[in-house]
């Protein structure tokens, strides 16, 4: 069978579901964080296939951007995950309510 | 490529680098000064700018655009991040460690803002929000000793990258559908894909990314605990420079490029600005901490500058940027008076106010004209932003009548926010008992950043002329070709399509 750009584009909008479906049911944030990496390479994957059929390589380049960025967010945002366990002992979204109305 | 355009944002990179390199050989009792030299730094840079007035030009192919849109806004972030950094500077006794690191992080951020109002394509835009967006992860849970302050990083973490996700899946489409990453071929474009679903919903989710960086409803829900927990310099910055840098890239987006789809969506920018103003000015009332309040409050003014986008008219992103120009002094001023406090205190309830006239008359002051211009009470800034959005609102009213409800939704929503403004300053004067009524001193770089936000409140609530005509231009940049041609299309078109 010849796969078509359709193709990448339903599993890159499946990707892209269950990372969203993750960060809105799981409880614990280092997987939140993973489904919104998810979520990330979805939009690669989407990025990706769009180039390839429209014949020019801005959507590549801006993979590349992609990823670079997301490197940066995870360090910060697994460092940040980390303060966060020393000081609480846990890395459950229930336990974030230090701050409510 | 053209890197004399750059110039102001590599000076402030290299001025951050330049500072964590200095921190290396200044003892830790002088690192306050380091926050005062950054902020002359900058002020030798805002100077700088207006060697800059009438240039245009663009770098990297188009991707970077040099225009009086992003010279504005420039001079406004330059403006921001001078008093946020004298601010912090003052604050740093509650930053436990690492407090050069502070600095060099909000000079960063004010690169990336500064890179947002120049960004004229899709990696650019990505790229400089990043830039923005990872930098707050770090500023706003800078006191790694406090959990609230943890706790709001986290939250801003989580629901940022959440954003940046559908952003970046929004532009995938709107690339896939049209072909391009660049605003200027887009704009070509965009008239004869505005029916099709996949740029519409690529659009839509670049709308939802931009609208968390606004704090616009439905994207709101972080604002206030992030607001409450973060430092109070980094809730400032985070008040005022991001906010603006949403806004910016808002108004390039959907007032320029895409604003062959943006008419059909006035009803979709409508709602969202009368329920961000419903809900910041509703949710705002219970509130006891000042920065908590703030936050909420934060979120309605989101609402009003919305107004601004709604009316898709050159007097509408004139209304928007004058408004900015006024929030800056106003929310600065605000945040400034409860950093000092905070810092002598660590008291972040209203109730902490009690006594403030008797202990610092200046802070006491200040607070009450930033609270009458959030607010908007005639003399002061506040107040002629926010006529200058209703008109713009009104004028648009004659092509459909749902703008006249939405004038009328906003006006309920400042009629609200008297309520909780006024609170405050009830509790600066009129408290029962203050506990505490030992002075607060204010140091010599505070106080003159003070003064000048004072005056920056009247000065434009008394003589606006000047920075609305200054926004005007800004607005309608002098190629005038293309780009008149496209404003004129937009003054005539609301009415046409009716």
């Amino acid at each position: 069978m010849n796969v078509g750009l359709e193709h990448y584009l339903l599993v890159s909008a499946a990707l892209f579901s269950l990372g969203l479906l993750g960060v809105i049911m799981r409880r614990n944030l280092l997987v939140i964080y993973m489904s919104l990496e998810l979520m990330l390479n979805a939009a690669n994957l989407a990025l990706v296939a769009f180039s390839r059929f429209n014949n020019n390589l801005d959507g590549q380049v801006m993979v590349f951007f992609i990823i670079t960025v997301a490197a940066a967010e995870v360090s910060v945002g697994l460092a940040l995950i980390v303060a966060l366990y020393r000081k609480r002992a846990s890395a459950h979204v229930e336990d974030l309510t230090t701050m409510k109305l | 490529m053209n890197a004399a355009l750059m110039i102001l944002e590599i000076a402030v990179l290299v001025l951050g680098i330049a500072l964590l390199l200095l921190d290396l050989w200044t003892p830790p009792a002088r690192k306050r000064l380091l926050g005062y030299g950054a902020a002359v730094a900058l002020v030798v840079v805002l100077a700088y700018s207006f060697k800059l007035t009438g240039e245009t030009g663009f770098a990297f192919g188009q991707a970077y655009a040099f225009d009086g849109l992003a010279l504005f806004f420039k001079r406004f972030f330059l403006l921001a991040a001078i008093l946020v950094l004298v601010m912090a500077a003052e604050f740093s006794d509650r930053i436990a460690s690492g407090i050069s690191e502070f600095y060099s992080l909000i000079l960063f951020a004010l690169a990336g803002m500064m890179f947002a109002a120049s960004a004229n394509s899709f990696p650019m835009l990505f790229v400089s929000l990043e830039l923005i967006t990872v930098t707050f992860y770090v500023l706003t849970s800078f006191q790694r000793n406090r959990l609230a302050s943890l706790e709001a990083g986290v939250k801003y973490l989580i629901l940022g990258a959440l954003s940046s996700a559908f952003l970046v899946y929004g532009i995938a489409l709107v690339y896939g559908a049209s072909g391009t990453m660049d605003f200027a071929e887009l704009a070509g474009k965009s008239a004869a894909l505005k029916d099709q679903p996949l740029f519409l919903l690529g659009l839509l989710l670049v709308l939802a990314g931009l609208g968390f960086k606004i704090a616009a409803f439905p994207f709101q829900i972080w604002a206030p605990d992030v607001y409450q927990g973060s430092p109070a310099p980094a809730t400032a910055f985070l008040a005022v420079g991001s906010k603006a840098a949403g806004f910016v890239l808002l108004l390039r987006l959907f007032n320029t490029v895409g604003l062959d789809v943006t008419w059909h969506w006035e009803k979709l920018l409508m709602v969202m600005a009368a329920v961000t103003i419903l809900y910041g000015n509703l949710c705002a009332i219970p509130q006891r901490n000042l920065k908590r309040l703030l936050g909420y409050s934060s979120i309605a003014h989101a609402g009003y500058l919305l107004l601004g986008v709604a009316a898709m008219s050159p007097a509408g992103s004139t209304a928007v940027l004058y408004y900015l120009a006024g929030y800056l002094f106003t929310v600065l001023a605000a945040f400034s008076v409860l950093a000092i406090i905070i810092r002598k205190t660590d008291i972040e309830d209203v109730s902490g106010l009690a006594g403030l006239n008797q202990r610092s008359p200046l802070l006491a002051a200040t607070l009450t004209l930033a609270m009458v211009s959030l607010a908007g009470v005639p003399p002061l800034a506040g107040f002629f932003g926010k006529f200058l959005l209703l008109k713009s609102v009104v004028e648009q009213g004659g092509s459909y009548y749902a703008y006249y409800w939405l004038a009328a939704v906003a006006l309920a929503g400042v009629v609200i926010s008297f309520w909780y403004y006024f609170g405050v300053i009830r509790a600066i004067y009129w408290s029962k008992d203050p506990a505490d009524l030992s002075p607060i001193e204010v140091s010599l770089p505070a106080r003159i950043c003070l003064y000048a936000c004072i005056a920056g409140m009247l000065f434009l609530g008394l003589f606006p002329n000047r920075l609305v005509e200054n926004a005007r231009a800004a607005v309608l940049p002098p190629p005038p070709a293309k780009i008149a041609e496209k404003t004129a299309v937009a003054v005539a078109s609301p009415a046409s399509i009716k």
